[in-house]
């Protein structure tokens, strides 16, 4: 068991009247990779796009370990906390269009030091000192151009992937991360996200209605309905749970 | 240098000026994806804080254009942190209204500008005689030249990449932790700098300007010579200046032998022949005449 990652108290978000994330008291990242898993509507993207701030929560503090450290990232902006080694990935295909996988990736790996208006000689600078990971990276994933652009869904959800692993957070947070990828290219990922929590310290929040790679992958799982994270624990523990089985996975199933 | 003489050393000049302006709205438009609609507002600004600084300060030429650059500078920072983080459409309207409240502002503050008398004159920065305005031409030439080489070597850099992705998308642009606001904001100065040089330049050559030179004709004018020459691309600002103000307020209007009774006509019917060679474009060719570079990848 590792040290939290993120500590998140009295959580609220309300659209008008409706309340539709409630979580008290909740922490992430003890665990390499954890799962979310929750019906349709139950709050969980809305979960993702409060802890990376894409959207602001009506109440609540959440608290970010790093490096031993707590930072209140309650009001930092979203680049802010992206800087600080807190990374989503998207659930609905974002790509780039004006830029190749190549450059897309360059983009991600580039420093504040070389993205300056008026240091426009230091590309093949960038270019070399990055292209050992871009090429690891590549040889990896096998994309049929590399300096084409993304063409597929599923190149396109490959790139946000990569784009986030590039950025070499401490704390990721993936939103469907193989929806639409074929067996070969989910196994890929897993095995990516496997060798990135054990071996570079990573921890990874991920939300899935596969529940196969829930139980598969992850070490600990949170259910969420109505808002709220109603159970935690191991996966054979919340598969298990009655709770569970009637709110999500229904009556008779073996999932 | 007969043939480059008078009129026509004029002439090229400005097209050199329209040229830089269409570039650098494809800097702001094209690569960042800021909307500025209020071009003219720097350049005219440039131009008269140039203009007041040298014929009422009488400043120098080399300190007053510095001084005129740093001083649209520090406007377009104010501006563009107001409009900057708004949407397209607000940044394009927020734009538009600065350039007008700029033309009203020389036109009113008589004090300052003479309002429609015209403020002049504004003197060349050097004196070679009968060949200073070819000497001029040459130093223009030389600015847009740099600009047009800075322009190439951007879009290769990691910072013109981070400006694409600010254009693209710019929430996933944040998501990846680029601070795309600070940025937008840094270089839409620096490139309403440029506009301010170049309206700087243009003092000299005008020698005498008035509030009507800035009028929002010029920003039109530019902006449908950005999109018919080809936004997406490098010199696509350079073909649709060449093809819609080198053709019809130089070439037409000087070369070709209209009737008088016509002549008068011309000025009238540009904007109808731009608009309609606009339409035209859009239709048939909708990135303009140097339309994109297949994109590769694509099979």
């Amino acid at each position: 068991m590792r040290t939290k990652a993120l500590h998140l108290q009295n959580v609220v978000k309300k659209y008008g009247g409706r309340t539709v994330v409630n979580v008290p008291d909740i922490t992430f990242g003890t665990h390499g990779i954890e799962g979310l898993i929750g019906p349709n509507g139950a709050g969980k993207t809305t979960l993702i796009n409060l802890i990376s701030h894409k959207v602001g929560m009506t109440q609540g503090q959440i608290l970010y370990y790093k490096d031993e450290k707590e930072i209140d990232i309650s009001n930092k902006s979203f680049d802010e906390i992206s800087r600080l080694g807190l990374v989503r990935s998207n659930q609905i295909i974002q790509d780039f269009e004006s830029l190749s996988i190549r450059e897309s990736m360059l983009l991600s790996l580039a420093t504040p030091k070389y993205e300056k208006f008026y240091n426009i000689f230091c590309d093949k600078e960038l270019r070399k000192s990055t292209e050992q990971e871009i090429e690891r990276y590549l040889d990896y994933f096998h994309f049929d151009n590399p300096d084409g652009h993304a063409l597929s869904a599923g190149e396109k959800k490959l790139l946000d992937i990569i784009r986030c692993m590039l950025l070499k957070p401490n704390f990721l947070l993936m939103d469907e991360p193989t929806a639409g990828l074929p067996q070969d290219q989910t196994d890929k990922v897993v095995e990516l996200m496997r060798r990135k929590t054990t071996e570079e310290g990573m921890s990874i929040l991920i939300v899935e209605h596969d529940l196969d790679l829930i139980w598969k992958v992850s070490e600990n799982v949170f259910f969420m309905a109505e808002g709220e994270i109603l159970i935690q624990g191991v996966p054979d523990e919340v598969r298990k749970n009655q709770t569970v089985i009637n709110k999500y996975m229904g009556e008779g199933s073996n999932a | 240098m007969g043939l480059l003489s008078g009129y026509v050393i004029y002439s090229l000049s400005f097209l050199l000026i329209y040229i830089a302006l269409a570039t650098i709205l494809h800097l702001q438009f094209s690569i960042t994806g800021i909307v500025n609609f209020g071009l003219v507002g720097f350049w005219g600004l440039g131009m008269y804080l140039f203009a007041l600084l040298q014929t009422k300060l009488a400043l120098p030429f080399l300190p007053a254009l510095i001084l005129a650059c740093a001083l649209v500078g520090m406007t377009a920072l104010l501006l563009g942190r107001v409009i900057l983080n708004l949407d397209g459409q607000a940044i394009l309207v927020g734009t538009l209204a600065f350039a007008t409240i700029i033309e009203y502002l020389t036109t009113t503050e008589k004090w300052a500008t003479n309002g429609v008398m015209g403020l002049g004159t504004i003197k060349m920065p050097f004196d070679f005689g009968r060949s200073t305005d070819q000497v001029f031409f040459l130093l223009i030439l030389l600015c847009l030249v740099l600009l047009i080489l800075y322009t190439a070597k951007l879009k290769t850099s990691p910072y013109g990449r981070l400006l694409l992705s600010i254009k693209d998308n710019e929430v996933l642009a944040q998501s990846l932790g680029k601070p795309t606001f600070r940025h937008k904001i840094i270089f839409f100065t620096f490139t309403c700098i440029l506009i301010g040089f170049f309206g700087a330049l243009s003092a000299p050559l005008y020698n005498y300007i008035f509030p009507r030179m800035i009028g929002p004709g010029v920003t039109f004018t530019i902006w449908i010579a950005l999109m018919l020459g080809g936004r997406t691309r490098l010199l696509g600002g350079m073909i649709g200046i060449v093809a819609t103000v080198g053709l019809f307020d130089y070439f037409i209007e000087t070369v070709v032998p209209i009737p008088t009774q016509y002549a008068e006509m011309v000025p009238n019917f540009k904007f109808a022949l731009y608009g309609l060679m606009l339409i035209l474009i859009l239709m048939f060719r909708p990135l303009g005449i140097l339309g994109d570079k297949k994109k590769e990848g694509v099979k």
